[in-house]
C-alpha cells in the first residue's frame, strides 16, 4: 500500500494504490499526516485503491474531521465497486462529496 | 443411438508401462436423453468423450453407432478460428464438409447464431467477444453441423464466472429442446437441473449412474458420496498479530478462483479482514475456516476464538465500522459455543 500527496489545480491530492486493510492502515494514518494540516481542498484518488477497510474508512473520516472545521472540502474520485459498496454500507457516501 | 460396450483406452507412459484411462465403461444412450459425466479429475471423463467423438481409438471393445448418426463436439478450450468472423466459422463446415451452398449456410448458421442468442454478433471477429460470447459461437458452429448428440467437455470451465450462467442457459434450452447431450462437467448444480442421466466416473469406469436425485441425494457408493458431498476447506490458525495477512488474502483468492466462486472474494475477505480486526488480541488463537458446498454452493466463513465466551462481534464494544461492514457482506452470521471456545460462523 502506498499514498503519495501532491499538489495539483490548487489542491491536495492523496493517491492511493494497493489494500488499505487492517495491516496496511498503520502506515497510511502516518502518510496521510500532511493533510490534517491542509489549508486546501483534498481530494482523495481512490483509482488504483482496490480495497478498503474499516481501519481504511477511518482514516479517511480523520481527514474529513480535520479539513470541515476550517471550510475545506474533501472530495473522492475513482472508487472501484468494492470500495463504493463499503462505502455504501456504512453511510459514508454521505459524509464525502464524490467528484467524477 | 449409442452402445458402449466394455469400452477400454489404454495408454503408454513415458516409462512404457501401461495407464488405464478407461476400463470396461458400458452403457446406451438414447434419443432426447442429456447424461451429466461428473467425477474427479483424472477419472476418464474427457477420453470417453474423445473416443465417444471418435477423436481416440479406443483399446478394447467397442462403440456402436446408429448407422448415418452425426455426434458433434464442444470443447473446454474456445477455439473458434481468429482471422474469421463468427458467420464464417459457423458456415465453414456446412460449406467444406456438407458441401452447402454459401447462401444456405448462411441462413442455416444464423439461425443456429439465433438459437445460442448471436445472431447481432454474426460479423463480428471473435477477439472482439468475450468467453461467454465465443463459447455460444462455437455451440452454434458445431450445431450447423446438424448434429444428432452433442458432446459438450467441460464447456464453461474456461470461462469468467460471469460468463458461465449465459452459456447454461444455452445448453439448458438445448436439452429442452430434446437435443442428445453428454457433458462433462464440475458444475454440480448445474448437472442436477440441466440432465437426466447422471454418470459418477471414478478411475475409468462408470461407477455409479441413475437420475440426478439419486446421484445428487442418494449415493449408493461411499465415493459417489464424498464427491458430490464435498466440500472444500481452506483453514488458518492466527495465534499473533504478526500473523502473514497478505498471504492469507492472496490464499483467500485462489481459493474463491479454484471453487469457481471469484464474485464472493471480496466478500470473503471483508469479514475475514474485520473479524481480525475486531479480535485484534491474539494472546488466545484464533481458527478461521472457509467452506464451499459445489453441491449446495454454499460459502461459510468460520472463526473460532479458543477460550472466549462472546463472539467479536457481540461485544458490545465492538467497532461500528468493522460490524457494519461484516453485516452487510455476509447473508447472516450465527454463534456456537464449543468446549474450546466460541464459533461465529458466516454465510456469505
Amino acid at each position: 500500500m502506498t499514498t503519495t500527496i501532491k499538489e495539483q489545480n490548487g489542491e491536495l491530492v492523496a493517491f492511493f494504490e494497493g489494500s488499505l486493510d487492517t495491516a496496511a492502515s498503520l502506515q497510511t494514518e502516518k502518510d496521510i499526516q500532511p493533510l490534517l494540516t491542509a489549508d486546501k481542498n483534498i481530494l482523495l484518488n481512490c483509482e488504483k485503491l482496490e480495497y478498503i477497510s474499516s481501519s481504511g474508512l477511518r482514516i479517511f473520516l480523520q481527514i474529513l474531521k480535520a479539513a470541515k472545521p476550517r471550510g475545506l472540502h474533501v472530495f473522492v474520485t475513482g472508487m472501484n465497486k468494492d470500495i463504493l459498496k463499503v462505502f455504501s454500507l456504512t453511510g459514508f457516501n454521505n459524509l464525502l462529496e464524490f467528484r467524477d | 443411438m449409442i452402445t458402449v460396450t466394455n469400452l477400454s483406452k489404454t495408454f503408454l507412459d513415458p516409462d512404457n508401462c501401461r495407464v488405464d484411462t478407461l476400463n470396461g465403461v458400458t452403457f446406451h444412450l438414447s434419443k432426447g436423453e442429456v447424461v451429466g459425466v461428473i467425477g474427479p479429475s483424472g477419472a476418464g471423463k474427457s477420453i470417453l468423450l474423445r473416443c465417444m467423438a471418435g477423436l481416440e481409438h479406443p483399446t478394447g471393445e467397442e462403440i456402436k453407432v446408429t448407422p448415418g448418426m452425426r455426434i458433434g463436439m464442444v470443447f473446454q478450450h474456445l477455439n473458434l478460428f481468429s482471422h474469421l468472423t463468427v458467420l464464417e466459422n459457423v458456415t465453414l463446415a456446412p460449406i467444406k464438409l456438407l458441401g452447402m451452398g454459401r447462401q444456405e449456410a448462411e441462413e442455416l448458421a444464423m439461425s443456429m447464431l439465433r438459437r445460442v442468442g448471436m445472431s447481432e454478433h454474426a460479423r463480428r471477429m471473435p477477439s472482439t467477444l468475450s468467453g461467454g460470447q465465443q463459447q455460444r459461437a462455437a455451440i452454434a458452429r458445431t450445431l450447423a453441423m446438424k448434429p444428432d448428440v452433442l458432446l459438450m467437455d467441460e464447456p464453461t470451465s474456461s470461462l469468467d464466472p460471469t460468463m458461465v450462467d449465459e452459456v447454461q442457459g444455452v445448453v439448458s434450452s438445448l436439452a429442452q429442446e430434446g437435443m442428445t447431450m453428454v457433458i462433462v462437467t464440475h458444475e454440480m448444480r448445474f448437472a442436477n437441473a440441466v440432465c437426466n442421466r447422471i454418470f459418477f466416473m471414478h478411475e475409468g469406469c462408470v461407477l455409479e449412474e441413475g437420475a440426478p436425485e439419486q446421484i445428487f441425494e442418494n449415493p449408493r457408493m461411499p465415493q459417489t458420496r464424498a464427491f458430490v458431498q464435498r466440500i472444500r476447506c481452506l483453514e488458518f490458525n492466527i495465534s499473533s498479530g504478526d500473523f502473514d495477512f497478505y498471504d492469507m488474502r492472496s490464499q483467500i483468492k485462489q481459493f474463491c478462483i479454484r471453487c469457481s466462486i471469484a464474485e464472493k472474494m471480496g466478500e470473503v475477505t471483508h469479514v475475514v479482514d474485520e473479524m481480525f480486526a475486531l479480535i485484534s488480541d491474539f494472546r488466545n488463537p484464533i481458527h478461521i475456516e472457509v467452506n464451499h458446498s459445489d453441491l449446495k454452493q454454499e460459502t461459510t466463513v468460520t472463526v473460532l476464538q479458543y477460550g472466549a465466551e462472546v463472539s467479536a462481534l457481540d461485544n458490545p464494544d465492538a467497532d461500528e465500522l468493522a460490524v457494519m461492514i461484516i453485516r452487510g457482506m455476509s447473508k447472516s452470521s450465527k454463534t456456537e459455543h464449543t468446549p474450546e471456545g466460541v464459533k461465529t460462523i458466516f454465510e456469505i
